[in-house]
């Protein structure tokens, strides 16, 4: 395993399937954010119909805590590669504990958010859901992949798993960027 | 244009024509077979005569022709209307006027008009193909266009954006008119309806307020007061009915008011079945609605 | 591999069968993952859809025979309609290229021996079938989608679209849309990572450019569209607002979504073709393409610059007026990289000794029809024109023959040319020749007239239209040439389809062919090549050291890969050898998530919430057992 990967120069196909489709997934969000912003020109209030501007700092420090899964996640792929796989898993678990603390933080403002006011409102309380619940779907997608390879080191490590390991790395660093993309779109209001 | 497109198409054709009678021999007539050769004509006629001609094109019509024909800026209009698309026929409402018509528009000749496109439901387009460009009416905007008839005359116009089921059947009529016989013809226009003068056409009035055309169209001076379809105040002034669809003759009316449903499928207006001798009443009385 | 092989390489070809076998009959068809395999399953069903589009083609020309006719009723035209664009364009060129003719032969022309996803390629056309079967289920149960193939709201929306027939629209194009986001990532990393070591990518074919920058196209693309589906649908399905005015919407995001993609999605639609225009052309003429480089950068170029021209489709929704102007800039500029590829076609032609065989017919058709529906998508650049031609026949004409003359030609050219490769057998060249001649006739009788029907005034979408207008002419003779087109297709499918049984035996290159793929045995074999190719220009049949080299290093078991279901990665640009990858093998995976996937499709577009959540479940129960087993287990 180490052998292939060392030899290896260029990038598995593995990485590059993740790369491309990081890069849909990535016009996705940017199509999202532009047609927040359309909307939000269009409009002669923002927020529309007297809904509350969104209160920052809550999302601001999650958002925080979502990159700071960055590192355990970076140094696992690390590891992984000098076929350390016991090291890997506890970076990967430290990484996706993170993470999942992170969704259900999110979730939770999520929820208390639609107390106040309804997706159905207006189109400024549908876009803003949306966008969110959007980003959301993307972290809960990186924890299955997170917990299926945590399921796959338990027991070593082949080409295989690292593979799959870079890739969701790459992957979350892609969900870290479009969490500050969409923290600052939600919370621009207020900015 | 069509001149340069047809140029373009010919000179191209007649290269292919020299490849199939030169099928046997390599090279070009008279370059022979250098790639050098090659490539230069490909940049040639593939890169710059192209932007050559691209360029005039385009300083020609976006720059010069666009100026030309943009919506009229205000102040420089002599008169506004609005006109309202609806599935499937046309509201039409002038400037300050209480005048509300349907279907058939009438503007002064020589005149230009700031006309405003609007829509109650669906996107639907404005274009009269002899007078303007197309402008489509947008819910929730307000679109300007100048409309300008420099002939008096019946212009043809039609819905170009496809809006539902009877999208080909939501035409109008442009009446443009000296400017005098156009003012006389609005205050008819803003005058309410008139009374019905025979026995028949009053048990048709009766009969159009107790059922539920009333609650659709609206009849100045009367209790008919819907807004769902066309202004009925002046029906019978009318060339055409329905959206340019049939000639608003008698017999024509009856039919519409019968049973739309086999003149336009699917339209917003449904056939109420009151029975022929009911809508023989109702038939007399929007006739006399001149 | 030839019979008179000398012994070793003998044994080592019977070994690459016995690997690379799949089992007989159905179950090998519904397990494979052979990319020749799924790209002849990819080709035989986005023909059924072509086939299905024509005939809703033709019944609505029918209808438009003459004024007044009640041939269809208003519902069931304007269903025809959309099922026609739709079908055409999501369910036929798109497939019929990416699918069937990249699936096949790109891994045949970089000397690989599958895609790099065998699996996502297989479960990429179940998905494909399943979203086909989905859409076309709403035209069964008399739910088909009406508002046209841009599908514009607020006629879309709930309070003007009440039936679910927007929901298929919809859902439907999400669901395919999966399937062909897969394909093109697919394609992507097979060309940038199993190109035969040896083959950089300035010696990869012109071919493979095009659907490198399709691939790209998509991926970029596809998300807008995407978006617009799923706003969409939140607002038909949950009530929310995108849309309308009242609520803060606005009817234009659609519009700005859709074209966004749409007019990707038409470069989409022609590169392929001009990939196979620069496959055909120089097998026929003999020589190699004129400024290759220039014709590659141009392929790239066209699918980048096309996504910056998307509100020429909206000149007359009342945008500012220095919007449209720059719009209309951009989509002259376009036509700039056209213009290169195009008189390369010509010169290569004029300067070659062409040979005016079937194939290159129709791409000689290609090239004088693309000019024709060029120049007449260049007027629409002119503002004022377009302003007054925009929604007339004259659009109907422009894209009909940039779509079927210039995209649809090629690939009808290219099956006639690679029919001999896939089958082992020869078509019948007059009948070829007919049909073409057939086909290009009614192609112009058909669309011609509607230059000037549009130009005399007649919207599109009309269901029918008066006397006395003076349009009835023109749409008799239009409707007559449809049938006449009809009737040259038909001749394609005949011959081709008799040919497949009684056409004259042929050996590995019929043609004289330039890329690698007529290297091989026709039909390939399921390991594509005994020996992985050597490569060292992109013309690589040309390169007659190359193929002596290949037949040494079989002898020699040089490049052979003999271990297991095996092929080379490479590196991206340069292409030397990095890896030896193991491919996986036949897996029932594939259809299993896709039926998975039609069941969420299916629970969403019912309404059933509980039951879609319960389908997603099982759906990610799938793809775990999918992914459960690794290569190395195996
Ligand atoms: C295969 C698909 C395809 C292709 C290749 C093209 C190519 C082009 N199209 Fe077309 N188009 C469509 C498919 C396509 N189109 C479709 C489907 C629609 C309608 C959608 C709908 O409304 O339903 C449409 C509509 C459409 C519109 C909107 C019309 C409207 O609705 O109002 C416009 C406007 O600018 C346009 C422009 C162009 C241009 C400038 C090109 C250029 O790329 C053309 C470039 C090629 C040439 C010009 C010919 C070769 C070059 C030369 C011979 C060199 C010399 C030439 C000159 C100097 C001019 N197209
Ligand atoms: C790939 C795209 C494509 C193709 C190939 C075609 C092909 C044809 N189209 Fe088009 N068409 C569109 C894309 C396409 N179309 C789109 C996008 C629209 C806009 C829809 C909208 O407004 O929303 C449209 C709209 C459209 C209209 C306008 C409708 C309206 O505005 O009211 C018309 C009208 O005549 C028409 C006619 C035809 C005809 C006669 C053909 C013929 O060429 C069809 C001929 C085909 C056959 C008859 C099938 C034969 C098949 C076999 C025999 C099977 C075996 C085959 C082989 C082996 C080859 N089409
Ligand atoms: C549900 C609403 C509705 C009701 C009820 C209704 N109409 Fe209409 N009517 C319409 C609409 C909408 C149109 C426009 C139809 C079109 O052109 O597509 C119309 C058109 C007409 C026209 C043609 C107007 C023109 O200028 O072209 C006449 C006349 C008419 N209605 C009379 C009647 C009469 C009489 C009744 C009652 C028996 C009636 N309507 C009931 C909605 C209604
Ligand atoms: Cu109104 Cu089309
Ligand atoms: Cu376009």
């Amino acid at each position: 395993m180490e052998a292939a990967a060392a030899r290896r120069r260029a990038q598995p196909s593995g990485w590059w399937g993740m790369a491309l489709l990081i890069a849909t997934e990535a016009t996705l969000f940017a199509c999202l954010i532009a047609s927040y912003f359309y909307l939000r020109f269009k409009a002669s209030e923002w927020p529309l119909g007297g809904i509350e501007v969104p209160s920052v700092v809550l999302p601001l420090v999650f958002t925080g805590g979502l990159l700071a899964a960055t590192l355990p996640l970076f140094l696992a792929v690390r590891e992984a590669k000098r076929g350390r796989a016991a090291r890997a898993w506890w970076l990967l678990a430290a990484a996706a504990a993170v993470q999942a603390t992170y969704l259900g933080l999110q979730i939770h403002l999520y929820a208390s958010d639609m107390n106040s006011f309804s997706p159905q409102e207006n189109a400024y309380s549908s876009i803003y859901f949306v966008l969110l619940g959007f980003h959301h779907a993307h972290v809960a997608i990186g924890l299955a992949l997170d917990s299926w390879l945590l399921w796959k080191l338990a027991r070593g490590i082949t080409n295989y798993r690292l593979i799959g390991l870079r890739a969701t790395a790459l992957y979350w660093y892609f969900v870290n960027v479009a969490a500050v993309a969409v923290v600052l779109t939600q919370l621009s209001p207020s900015l | 244009m069509l001149v340069v497109a047809g140029l373009v198409f010919l000179g191209a054709v007649a290269m292919l024509a020299l490849g199939w009678l030169r099928r046997d021999k390599p090279g070009l007539p008279w370059l022979g077979e250098s790639e050098r050769a090659n490539t230069t004509l490909v940049v040639a006629f593939g890169i710059a005569i192209p932007i050559v001609i691209l360029v005039a094109l385009f300083v020609v019509s976006d720059l010069v022709l666009m100026k030309e024909t943009d919506a009229p800026r205000a102040g420089e209009t002599a008169m506004g209307m609005t006109v309202v698309g609806h599935q499937w026929w046309w509201e039409v409402r002038y400037g300050d006027s209480d005048a509300v018509t349907a279907n058939e528009i009438h503007i002064p000749a020589r005149t230009p008009i700031d006309l405003v496109a609007r829509s109650a439901d669906v996107i639907h387009s404005f274009w009269v193909p002899e007078l303007n460009r197309k402008i489509d009416m947008i819910p929730g905007q307000a679109n300007s266009i100048e409309l300008y008839a420099d002939e008096p005359g019946v212009y043809r116009g039609q819905c170009a954006e496809f809006c539902g089921l009877q999208h080909a059947h939501m035409a109008f009529r442009v009446y443009a008119e000296p400017p005098a016989r156009f003012r006389e013809w609005l205050a008819n226009m803003e005058r309410p309806a008139r009374e019905p003068a025979s026995a028949e056409a009053r048990r048709g009035r009766r009969l159009f307020m107790e059922n539920a055309c009333a609650s659709c169209h609206t009849i100045a001076g009367t209790e008919a007061r819907g807004s769902i379809g066309p202004d009925l105040t002046h029906v019978a002034s009318r060339q055409t009915l329905a959206a340019d669809t049939i000639e608003n003759t008698p017999r024509n009316l009856f039919r519409w008011i019968r049973n739309p449903q086999s003149i336009k499928p699917g339209d917003k207006m449904p056939g109420l079945g009151l029975g022929a001798a009911r809508f023989q009443a109702i038939a007399a009385y929007l006739s006399e609605l001149r | 591999m030839e019979a008179a092989a000398p012994p070793a390489a003998r044994t080592r070809v019977e070994r690459l069968e016995r690997i690379w076998e799949e089992p007989p009959g159905v179950l090998g068809w519904l397990t494979t993952v052979d990319h020749k395999r799924i790209g002849i399953l990819y080709f035989f069903t986005s023909l059924a859809f072509f086939a299905a589009g024509g005939v809703e083609a033709l019944l609505m020309r029918t209808q438009l025979i003459g004024p007044n006719q009640a041939t269809l009723d208003p519902a069931t035209f304007n269903e025809l309609m959309s099922m026609h664009g739709v079908t055409m364009i999501f369910f036929f060129v798109i497939p019929m290229s990416l699918g069937a003719f990249g699936n096949y032969l790109l891994p045949l022309m970089i000397g690989a021996r599958d895609m790099a996803f065998p699996r996502l390629n297989a479960v990429s056309y179940w998905i494909f079938l399943c979203s086909g079967i989905f859409i076309y289920a709403g035209l069964l149960t008399g739910n088909a989608p009406n508002a046209g193939w841009f599908n514009y709201v607020p006629l879309a929306s709930r309070a003007y679209s009440p039936g679910p027939g927007i929901d298929f629209y919809a859902l439907g194009l999400l669901f395919v849309g999966i399937s062909t986001t897969a394909g093109a990532i697919n394609v992507i990393v097979t060309i940038f990572k199993l190109r035969a070591p040896g083959m950089s990518l300035n010696r990869m074919p012109l071919f493979c450019f095009a659907f490198l920058a399709v691939s790209f196209a998509l991926v970029f693309a596809l998300p807008a569209l995407n978006t617009a589906l799923v706003l969409l649908e939140l607002e038909r399905l949950l009530g929310l607002h995108f849309f309308a005015p009242v609520f803060g919407g606005d009817p234009i995001l659609w519009q700005n979504l859709f074209w966004i993609f749409g007019h990707p999605e038409v470069y989409i639609i022609i590169l392929p073709a001009f990939g196979i225009a620069t496959s055909i052309i120089p097998t026929f003429t003999r020589r190699r393409m004129v400024a290759f480089p220039l014709v590659a950068l141009a392929e790239i170029l066209v699918a980048f610059l096309g996504f910056g021209v998307w509100a020429h489709h909206m000149f007359a929704v009342g945008l500012a007026t220095a919007t449209t102007i720059y719009f209309a800039a951009a989509s002259l500029v376009i036509v700039i990289p056209s213009g290169i590829q195009l008189f390369s076609w010509i010169t290569t032609i004029v300067t070659g000794t062409p040979r005016f065989k079937t194939p290159l017919l129709w791409i000689v058709g290609f090239i004088v029809l693309f000019i024709l529906g060029g120049l007449s998508g260049v007027t629409f650049a002119a503002i004022p024109f377009d302003q007054q031609l925009t929604d007339t026949y004259y659009v109907v004409a422009h894209f009909h023959y940039v779509i079927f003359g210039a995209a649809v030609f090629p690939l009808l050219g290219g099956m006639y040319y690679w029919f001999p490769k896939v089958t082992g057998r020869m078509y019948y060249e007059r009948w070829g020749q007919a049909s073409f001649w057939l086909t290009f006739v009614g192609m112009n009788v058909t669309f011609f007239p509607m230059h000037l029907l549009g130009l005399a005034g007649m919207p599109r979408r009309d269901y029918t239209y008066s006397a006395g207008l003076g349009w009835t002419g023109y749409n008799l003779i239009e409707t007559l040439g449809a049938y006449l087109l009809g009737l040259g297709l038909l001749a394609v499918a005949v011959n081709l389809a008799l040919s497949i049984f009684r056409g004259e035996r042929v050996g590995a290159d019929p043609w004289g062919g330039d890329t690698l793929e007529w290297s091989t045995s026709s039909p390939p074999p399921e390991y594509n090549y005994a020996v992985i190719p050597t490569v060292s220009s992109p013309y690589a049949m040309w390169d007659r050291e190359d193929r002596e080299a290949d037949e040494a290093n079989l002898e020699a078991g040089r490049r052979t890969l003999e271990a297991g279901h095996e092929t080379p990665a490479s590196t991206a640009v340069d292409a030397e050898w990095d890896e030896t990858l193991e491919m996986p093998a036949k897996s029932l995976w594939p259809p299993l998530t896709a039926l998975a996937i039609s069941a969420v499709f299916t629970m969403v577009i019912l309404q059933r919430w509980l039951a879609a959540a319960i389908c997603t479940a099982i759906l990610l129960l799938v793809l775990a057992g999918w992914h459960g087993r690794e290569p190395e287990e195996a």
